[in-house]
């Protein structure tokens, strides 16, 4: 990935952890669009993922909650790729 | 199906429609960037037990399980924000120290105090049902690091030898200047700040470099944070029930890959660092 996609779903990722937190109705959204941004990358399949299960069951705590946890390692992933280090192979 | 897949009950993912088969093998995937020798030991910095006041829950037997089934051989573990009537964390407190004496090998108990809510009494009862550390959270109970009532407390902290763990995460106050006053009025504690420092990483990070009693815990902590310290300064951390165990794993592990860690690194900051500073897990 280069460091211009690998900062597009850095960003991406991180609006959609706050929204999220936040319990904001737009996370299901910023999901979305973070994992189509990661396609590809060891990042998709986690973001992907957490787009799919608060698509699921927007709003059920249980799955908030994983899918905040999808949605930080998926970020985590987009971080180490822009600092250089991508991960050797996809979950 | 049964169990928890990021910290989460299984069944409940599965009713709302989740794959447990792909999750479990991201779960799987995550665990596995730790790297370490067979045997290395692990300890969580930062767990909270009982019901915060957002609806935030977890129960001892709950951790418990959560340890075992991610390979985690202990917790720090104290109150949730549940303050109680008299807002000294009192009830809290006991409820915590109550869970590490029925599983002492796993539980070390802190405890938790609002420095403005009759601090002295709560922590010596704290102390004497053996309490090893104390939690502060500014945000939460609305004082700062800096104050006259929280450089007290933390004095009193560091006369029974206790490190103060502190939230550093989400907050709009600087943290550098705040910590940095805290230290010099107590140059002697110990201090570990939650989320890597992550409300003000830089600035903290900065005004305490030369603080040798300083650890940054992971618990939810951001990657770029973890990388620009040395990893003689990080404490694993989960932040549970907030945090679960395959991020923070994975945190960790995704640091180690990017800093460059090797495994007597990694050993370090998974326990070593935490555990030369509370001794070991069963007192």
């Amino acid at each position: 990935m280069s460091l211009l996609d690998a900062l597009r779903v850095v960003g991406l990722a991180s609006q959609a952890e706050m929204a999220l937190v936040r319990r904001d109705a737009v996370a299901g959204a910023l999901l979305a669009q973070a994992a189509r941004a990661a396609e590809g990358t060891p990042a998709g399949p986690l973001l992907s993922e957490a787009a799919r299960l608060e698509r699921a069951e927007p709003g059920r705590e249980a799955v908030r909650q994983a899918a905040l946890s999808l949605c930080r390692m998926g970020l985590q992933e987009a971080q180490a790729d822009a600092l250089g280090h991508p991960a050797g192979g996809v979950p | 199906m049964s169990g928890r897949l990021l910290g989460q009950e299984a069944s409940v993912l599965e009713a709302a429609g989740a794959d447990v088969g792909a999750l479990g093998e991201i779960e799987s995937w995550a665990r596995r960037a730790v790297v370490v020798p067979a045997g290395t030991p692990i300890v969580d910095a930062h767990v909270h037990l009982g019901v915060d006041r957002d609806g935030h829950m977890l129960s001892a037997p709950d951790l418990v399980a959560d340890l075992d089934a991610n390979a985690i051989d202990a917790a720090v573990a104290f109150p949730a924000d549940e303050p109680g009537a008299g807002g000294d964390f009192r009830d809290a407190n006991r409820r915590v120290i109550e869970a590490a004496a029925q599983y002492p090998d796993r539980i070390v108990p802190f405890c938790r105090l609002d420095p403005r809510c009759l601090p002295e009494a709560a922590m010596a009862e704290a102390s004497d049902a053996g309490a090893r550390g104390l939690k502060l959270h500014p945000v939460a109970q609305r004082f700062r690091p800096e104050s006259d009532e929280c450089i007290d407390v933390v004095r009193a902290a560091t006369d029974l030898g206790w490190p103060v763990l502190f939230h550093a995460g989400f907050g709009a106050r600087p943290l550098g200047p705040a910590f940095a006053g805290l230290i010099e009025a107590v140059p002697d504690c110990r201090i570990i700040l939650a989320h890597g420092g992550r409300g003000d990483h830089r600035a903290v990070a900065a005004a305490t470099a030369g603080h040798p009693g300083l650890l940054f815990d992971s618990s939810i902590a951001s990657l770029p944070d973890l990388v620009s310290v040395a990893p003689e300064r990080l404490a694993f951390g989960t932040d549970r029930p907030y945090g679960d165990y395959a991020q923070a794993l994975h945190l960790v592990g995704t640091a180690a890959r990017v800093a460059g860690w090797d495994t007597a690194a990694m050993g370090a900051v998974l326990a070593g660092n935490l555990l030369r500073w509370i001794g070991p897990v069963a007192p």
